[in-house]
């Protein structure tokens, strides 16, 4: 069994009468990556800044490292410990990308050789840039840099893409697939669904302030995620009518595609058996479950590229 | 150590920013150049312009009369004018304007009078009688029923001689434009050369003697005087607009906040800043003094009540941006605040006009203001060496500075809502 790293129980945050977190519980292991995955506004930033101890708490308790975030001399303990990609990341403009790291190095009493965190985050041919002159994934590098110059045994990376393009959000995929190589144990929040599924160990998906579900991607697609589907693309009304006479769940999509929905991997045979042997010539995928439908399953919608619900 | 970290990076940060730059060194030196150039008169003295129109002709010659031209050459001598003449035959006003061209430019205009030079002298006849009138009547008392008899008679024929003489004075009109600034200024040279010629035909000789000395110990230039002011006014913007601008930014990227994480306190980011805050108005004083000894031979210097003041204005102001920055949350806000606050100050606690010219209200005003304490203070320290008046300002600025790097550091948030 994993030793907690960070341990929440019935945490509460309320502004007035809006309640950001409410009544939430969960558990950080060593060593994984665990993702907090939910739109704008579901209470993500509020409960990591709660734990990085910068946003204080309505009710509840929150213990990071084994350390109370609610007791002063705990709290010194905890920043010493804990490294952080803030949302938005930015440093001094006019400084370069070795002199901010450096900048973030010298608030700790030890930290990392500045070069080995360059080259770790693969930045040395930008060590003399000036920080205002990278691009939107450069400066998040330098962001998650900045967070591991202290060499913490946790990081918080508050929505690392957010704003990012493709490539770029690639890149820090990359960076944070690294991080669990070296044995970092992170606390991801994110709105990107694919982001979740891809890097994290455990997910727990939080809307209006709840936690809805906890647990690894592959539990949570195969608990809420739905059946596999058999897309023949191209397909029209009367290959589906053929299909609807030996099974139950087939459906015509909007672009004339015909879906079925298969249980396991015998039905997958019989159904390649079927269209065998009536002779379908179109392009057949398969197409899984992901966390999209998990969240679509639980929550009743998705989330749109900028993070809101839809 | 970690103030000194975050010293190191601001000031880094700062200086490779050119609008940081620019307005907190090279504005204010420019200022200091413009002024210096206008006071210490280099590039030639100025001199008012006034047009002159003389109607007062010989009437055996028809040329100017002598004494209407010792008039125009006693204004002359003064240095204060740059003299032009309007013919007596032309329409004063349009030839004036004529000579001022399409730009403009102030118009003044003397005119003296025909008969000027007639008239002055039967004034100037009328008023030594007068004299020897009264000097006699003076030593009436001390004669001999005698001597009575004959000064009687002898006042009366000067009594009727001097009824003779036409009761007229010379006559100047000055035309001035009331939106001239300078109009004052000039009519009061003007006036001074007319009395003084009064006195001169008179025979009056001075018996109050007028003698002018230094009240510093030192000869001090026009813009050794300045340069106080000018160092305390950028000093304060510095922290009031510089400074808050800055703090506010850092707030809204999310600096602070990424630097509240760390082990860093509030107070070692509060005390990196003001560090930063004091090098970079010492560098400014330097400067400033520096320039002014190339440029303009000032002679004042800095001594260790003027640094020990600087430092603790630096404190005040950077307490005051700290303060301000705790209420704003926009950078363009900050910019217009700090400029509502800092430019009234500026102008209301005689850092560029003397607080006696003001207002009582202004002057009032003034006593509340901590620019007021800081600039006179640094005044009596660089330019009058007068140590109490060091000492009095210096523990206001002091007083303030606690203050309100407390209110500072109580309003800076080190952690959210």
């Amino acid at each position: 069994m994993s030793k907690d790293v960070v341990t929440v129980d019935s945490l509460v945050k309320q502004y007035g009468q809006l309640m950001a977190v409410d009544g939430i519980s969960f558990q950080v292991y060593e060593g994984e990556v665990f993702a907090f995955l939910g739109p704008n506004g579901a209470g993500k930033t509020t409960t990591v800044e709660i734990l990085e101890c910068i946003r204080p708490l309505t009710s509840g308790t929150a213990h990071v490292l084994g350390y109370d975030v609610t007791r002063n001399e705990d709290v010194k303990e905890i920043k010493k410990r804990i490294g952080v990609l803030p949302q938005e990341f930015c440093a001094l403009d006019k400084l370069t990308v070795k002199e901010n790291i450096a900048l973030i190095g010298d608030m700790y009493a030890k930290h990392l050789d500045i070069a080995e965190v360059i080259k770790l985050l693969d930045l040395e041919d930008k060590t003399n840039e000036k920080f205002e002159n990278l691009s939107g994934g450069l400066k998040q590098r330098v962001g998650v840099a900045a967070a591991l110059v202290s060499d913490p045994q946790l990081i918080f990376l508050d929505e690392p893409t957010t704003g990012l393009d493709p490539k770029a959000r690639r890149d820090v995929w990359a960076v944070i697939a690294n991080l669990k190589k070296l044995g970092k144990t992170v606390f991801l929040t994110t709105h990107y669904m694919e982001e979740a599924q891809t890097l994290a160990d455990r997910v727990a998906i939080i809307n209006k302030g709840k936690i809805a579900v906890i647990g690894s991607p592959q539990e949570l697609i195969s608990q809420y995620g739905g059946l596999k589907v058999l897309k023949i693309c191209g397909g029209d009304k009367k290959l589906a009518g053929l299909l609807q006479k030996k099974y139950d769940k087939v459906a015509l999509n909007g672009n004339g595609d015909v879906l079925v929905k298969i249980d396991d991997v015998d039905e997958f045979w019989r159904v390649m058996t079927t269209l065998t042997d009536i002779k379908v010539g179109k392009d057949i995928e398969i197409q899984t479950p992901t966390i999209e439908d998990v969240f679509l399953k639980i929550t009743g919608a998705r989330i749109t590229e900028e993070g809101e619900l839809k | 150590m970690k103030a000194l970290t975050i010293f190191k990076a601001v000031t880094k940060n700062w200086m490779r920013s050119r609008s940081g730059l620019f307005f907190s060194i090279l504005f204010p030196v420019l200022l200091l150049i413009v002024f210096g150039s206008i006071f210490s008169g280099i590039g030639g003295s100025s001199q008012y312009r006034l047009f002159i129109q003389n109607f007062d002709l010989n009437t055996a010659n028809g040329e100017l009369s002598d004494l209407s031209k010792a008039f125009i050459q006693a204004l002359n001598s003064t240095e204060a004018f740059g003299i032009t003449d309007i013919p007596a035959g032309e329409n004063a006003t349009e030839y004036a304007r004529e000579v001022l061209g399409p730009l403009g430019g102030n118009m003044r205009i003397l005119q003296i009078s025909e008969g000027f030079q007639g008239d002055l002298l039967n004034g100037t006849l009328k008023v030594r009688i007068g004299i020897i009138y009264d000097t006699i009547q003076y030593f009436e008392p001390y004669l001999t029923s005698e001597q009575k008899m004959a000064v009687m008679q002898g006042l009366t024929q000067i009594q009727q001689f001097n009824a003779s003489i036409p009761d007229a004075k010379a006559s100047l009109m000055i035309m001035l434009d009331p939106a001239d600034q300078s109009a004052a200024m000039v009519k009061s040279i003007v006036m001074s050369v007319a009395n003084a010629f009064n006195y001169e035909l008179i025979g009056a000789e001075n018996v109050v003697e007028f003698n002018e000395t230094s009240v510093t110990t030192k000869r001090y230039s026009n813009v050794d005087f300045y340069i106080p002011g000018i160092t305390a006014a950028f000093i304060m913007t510095n922290g009031i607009i510089a400074l808050t601008a800055t703090t506010t930014e850092f707030k809204r990227r999310g600096i602070i906040k990424r630097l509240s994480i760390t082990p860093l306190t509030k107070l070692d980011w509060i005390i990196g800043n003001v560090l930063s805050q004091t090098l970079l108005n010492l560098l400014l004083t330097g400067i400033m003094i520096a320039l002014g000894w190339v440029i303009f031979n000032v002679r004042v210097i800095p001594d260790v009540l003027s640094i020990v003041l600087i430092l603790l204005g630096s404190i005040m102001f950077s307490g005051i941006g700290m303060t301000l920055s705790g209420f704003i949350k926009d950078v363009e806000a900050a910019s217009a605040i700090g400029n509502a606050i800092a430019f009234p100050m500026m102008f209301l606690s005689g850092t560029y006009f003397p607080l006696e010219i003001m207002p009582s209200y202004v002057q009032a005003i003034s006593k509340a203001l901590p620019l007021t304490y800081f600039s006179e203070g640094l005044k009596h320290a660089m330019i009058y060496q007068n140590p109490e008046g060091v000492y009095l300002n210096m523990a206001i600025v002091a007083v303030l500075a606690v203050v309100f790097i407390i209110i500072g550091s109580l309003v800076t948030r080190w952690k959210e809502k």
